[in-house]
């Protein structure tokens, strides 16, 4: 157990380290010049070189990144070039939205394919089986941003019952969750579409199994063999599925914040993005790759929590 | 004669329409997808624009067709170009052993942690947006799910008595992945490359979309969507086709995948 | 009380089980053999109610004198546990693998009989050494994976007495176990269904372990019940065809496999059991049988002193 929790925390900081390694060397060794970019074209060559100095682009990539990589340690991302503050500023500004919208989209995708894949397996070959799984298969095909227009087009343009977009701050608790109703409904749809479908064939494949058998001669009733021996045991692959799930949601945030024009993370990306703020987009970069691999981390420690039998082989 | 699988059958439909169509786009489309016709904006459908014109009078039919074709040439390129090089990977990985493949497996697993939409931010930050950078990081991608797909088929085949023949026959490891290993992983790999087409078809909407992909005036669904969204209220019906061209191709793909899939392999087909 | 008339069990026109006739008085110990396929689970599972959702079953089957025919899943949730338990061949998964074997033992407590969890954890321990669980408390905090086979089967024994059940039905308890074990299990369930006046249906390929756990037997064939009668009499003298074939089949006669020498799953027959809508409509053994006469085949032989034999009848006529 402690063995094998060791070694999974050292993969979690090896891979840490290769994330920040590949961002560094894919922003700062391609070709591009930052100080052009700042400075824009008409920029004198004395200015250039001066801005080079300062910004440390003539030492050689390893030191750049080694001042890089020490500086974020301690929270320290640069300046950014276009907003002239603190990235990190920036980040605890902006990260709430983003991480409120990414936690209700996961929690909603989580109940509501839960809810649709168990009941899709308990009515298996039945009508709603084949709802469950006719949505879920068109569910995979639509582009979570063109579901967000068409949400937008009926709740907003045609309906008038929410907002388009935009969000009005936090200090209106009502209209910002008002605000963030449209994004995590179209955030979530598509990916319980996909959850719902590994639920159900997980679910199906455990109600086979000698002690489903051992519940129903016990007396229990359906519900009861359902959703207490049938979903925990089902639940192995769906972690699986939601740890990946809850990375495609991070970086899905990034666009439906820009369907949305909500101000989070995703957004100052693309301002960043525009303005060539590369500290900016480093830093982004970096915090959204770090969260796909803690989330997989995270998955790793459930498995150990869930499944006693995984403790036992280690 | 047996049945053709549901899944197959739809997905091949969908499939041959989207490819039919993106075909026919090079060699026909109603008008000049670019012509601009300021006068005859936000037409409704009619027998001269089958689905009407859009905000600058350009056939939005016209525009779909070609998109389709940019579309398909972006998934075939990326899946081609990260499937070739994730399966060589894979094969290094299968055919060497021990710490070689320990390394390549770990470094594809690195890949894994950025979603292609963060290669794309990447990308377009350092060199700037262009649908080249788009496809390249849809390429790039592909190639740990290509690497892993191919490793583990290919590690199966490592162990066949074929394989073990033909090593004590002497001939070296690259040789027997070339003629013995590759044609007997084509079926898994095949498949694979299918899905991945309707990942990659999605993956370039979404970075049109976003402004890092197809670049004006080339059409693109996704980034014609983009265009249409400012104009909700003028002219929704601009947002609903794309959209629907997306769908079509990426379910056809998608469908066409799984149908593939258990048509080669029938243990997981019984199993769901 | 249970009582079976006439229950059949069919999927399609083929019948699993063939208009079998039973009645279970408290404290009873019924054997039930044949060979693979025989219905000896679909006869165990349709007492349960748990026969498979494919299936269609007729008949009449009383449990305290209430039909159960055409009863809804509701009804029968009360009556499992609580009247009618069962165990199953594979104690390796048998049991949720999630749960901790005291919680497994205990959720029937709280469900059924609404005690409370101090209450219910003391249940649970004492059905523990009832079943003589070694180290119960220890045992009741472990995962199923860390125990052995034996002591998974004792488990789920002490999980179907939960409730106190007036009948067991134990469907090849002992197959999964080494002889040993298995020999033990079989001690265990003689005991409790004496102390506890609890019937006992013991389902089993094994007649040696047959003879030991049972005072009565049914000896099943392609879904029928060819033969009953005392178990000793049964055995000693066997009056259908079938019967005399397994008992032939066997390694030695009387002896309980020791432990350590070979197992023998399956006694042989010449022939192979057809599938079962091969199978022909009279005897269903006619057609492998040894001693077959002209109408076996077409006509379903009657009961005769326990046998479903057209030569027992006929040369009793
Ligand atoms: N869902 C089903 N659909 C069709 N036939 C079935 C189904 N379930 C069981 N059967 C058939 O019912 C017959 C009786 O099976 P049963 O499990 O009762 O035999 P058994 O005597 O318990 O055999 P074993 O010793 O192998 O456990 C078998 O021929 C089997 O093929
Ligand atoms: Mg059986």
């Amino acid at each position: 157990m402690a063995y094998l929790l060791i070694r999974r925390t050292l993969g979690f900081v090896l891979t840490l380290f290769a994330v920040s390694v590949v961002v560094f060397a894919a922003m700062n060794i391609l070709p591009g010049d930052p100080a052009l970019t700042i400075l824009g074209l008409d920029a004198t060559d004395d200015a250039l070189a001066a801005l080079r100095a300062e910004l440390g682009l003539n030492d050689p990539p390893l030191i750049r990144y080694l001042h890089w990589v020490g500086a974020a340690l301690t929270g320290d991302f640069g300046v950014s070039h276009s907003f002239g503050v603190p990235v990190s500023g920036l980040i605890a500004e902006r990260l709430p939205l983003t991480v409120s919208l990414a936690v209700s989209g996961m929690v909603v995708t989580v109940a509501a394919a839960l809810a649709l894949g168990i009941a899709a397996a308990a009515n298996r070959g039945r009508a709603g089986d084949w709802a469950v799984m006719f949505l879920s298969q068109i569910g995979v095909a639509v582009p979570a941003f063109w579901l967000s227009m068409l949400l937008v087009l009926l709740f907003a343009v045609t309906l008038r019952w929410l907002p388009p977009g935009g969000f009005p701050g936090w200090e209106e608790p009502a209209a910002a969750a008002r605000a963030l109703i449209l994004p995590t409904v179209s955030l979530a749809l598509v990916q319980s579409a996909v959850l719902a479908r590994v639920t159900r064939s997980s679910a199906l494949e455990v109600m086979r199994l000698d002690y489903v058998r051992t519940a129903r001669a016990a007396g229990f009733s359906r519900r009861r063999v359902l959703w207490r021996h049938v979903l925990p045991n089902a639940l192995i692959p769906i972690v699986t599925i939601v740890g990946m799930q809850f990375a495609a949601l991070v970086t899905g945030t990034i666009v439906i914040e820009n369907v949305f024009y909500l101000p989070g993370l995703g957004r100052l990306v693309f301002q960043a993005i525009s303005n060539r703020d590369l500290p900016t987009v480093q830093a982004l970069v970096t915090l959204f790759a770090a969260i796909v691999v803690t989330a997989n981390f995270v998955v790793d420690l459930l498995y150990l929590a869930i499944d006693p039998r995984l403790k036992a082989r280690s | 004669m047996k049945r053709v699988a549901p899944n197959l059958l739809i997905g091949g439909v969908l499939v041959a329409l989207v490819v039919g169509v993106a075909a026919l786009s090079l060699v026909w489309t109603p008008y000049d997808h670019a012509v601009l016709n300021v006068r005859g904006k936000f037409q409704g459908p009619s027998l001269a624009h089958w689905l009407g014109s859009d905000q600058l009078g350009r056939d939005v039919l016209s525009q779909l067709m070609v998109a389709a074709r940019n579309s398909m040439t972006v998934a075939l390129i990326s899946v081609l170009v990260g499937g070739t090089i994730g399966v060589a990977l894979g094969l290094t990985a299968a055919a060497l052993g021990g710490l070689v493949e320990e390394a390549i497996m770990r470094v594809a697993d690195i890949g894994f942690a950025f979603p292609a939409l963060l290669f794309a931010i990447m990308l377009a930050a350092s060199l700037g947006p262009s649908l080249w950078n788009a496809v390249a990081a849809i390429a790039f991608i592909n190639i740990p799910i290509f690497a892993r797909v191919a490793r583990a088929s290919a590690n199966q085949i490592w162990t066949r008595e074929y394989v073990l023949a033909a090593r004590a026959a002497g001939l070296g490891r690259f040789a027997i992945s070339r003629d013995h290993i590759l044609p007997n992983i084509a079926a898994p790999v095949i498949v694979q490359a299918t899905i991945e087409f309707a990942v990659a078809i999605l993956a370039e909407a979404a970075l049109s979309y976003l402004g890092l992909g197809a670049q004006p005036p080339a059409p693109s669904w996704g980034r014609m969507l983009s265009e249409a969204q400012t104009l909700m209220y003028q002219a929704p019906q601009l947002a609903i086709y794309p959209g629907l061209c997306i769908v079509a191709a990426v379910l056809g793909f998608s469908l066409l995948g799984d149908g593939l899939r258990d048509a080669t392999d029938p243990r997981l087909a019984r199993a769901r | 009380m249970i009582e079976a008339r006439a229950l059949s069990v069919g999927f399609g026109p083929a019948l699993a089980l063939r208009e079998a006739s039973l009645s279970i008085a408290p404290g009873a110990r019924i054997g039930v053999v044949g060979e693979s396929g025989s219905g000896k689970s679909m006869l165990g599972l349709s007492l349960m109610g748990m026969a498979p959702d494919a299936a269609e079953v007729t008949g009449s089957l009383t449990v305290d004198g209430v039909e159960m025919a055409g009863a809804r899943e509701r009804v029968w949730e009360r009556l499992r546990a609580r009247r009618v338990a069962m165990i199953f061949q594979e104690p390796m998964s048998a049991l949720n693998p999630l749960k901790r074997v005291g919680e497994t033992v205990m959720e029937p407590l709280l469900v059924h009989r609404g005690l409370s969890r101090s209450e219910a954890r003391a249940r649970a321990l004492a059905l523990f050494r009832e079943v003589e669980l070694p180290e119960p408390e220890a045992k009741a905090m472990q995962f199923p994976h860390e125990l052995s086979g034996g002591q998974r089967q004792r488990v789920l024994i002490a999980l179907a007495l939960a409730c106190d059940p007036m009948l067991l039905i134990a469907d090849e308890p002992t197959t999964a176990l080494d002889a040993e074990v298995a020999l033990r299990v079989i001690e265990l369930l003689v005991r409790l269904s004496e102390e506890r006046g609890m019937a006992l249906l013991f389902i089993s390929h094994d007649l040696a372990a047959v003879a030991r756990a049972t005072r009565e037997i049914l000896v099943m064939y392609g879904g029928d019940v060819v033969e009953r009668g005392e178990t000793e009499a049964v055995l000693a003298a066997p009056r259908h065809p079938y019967t005399r074939g397994l008992l032939a089949a066997r390694p030695s006669v009387g002896d309980f496999r020791r432990p350590g020498a070979p197992r023998r799953r399956l006694p042989t027959i010449p022939g192979t059991v057809p599938p079962l809508d091969l199978l022909p409509p009279g005897c269903r053994f006619s057609g492998r049988c040894p001693v077959e006469i002209a109408r076996c085949a077409a006509e379903r032989p009657p009961a005769h002193e326990g046998a479903r034999c057209w030569l027992a009848a006929e040369g009793a006529a």
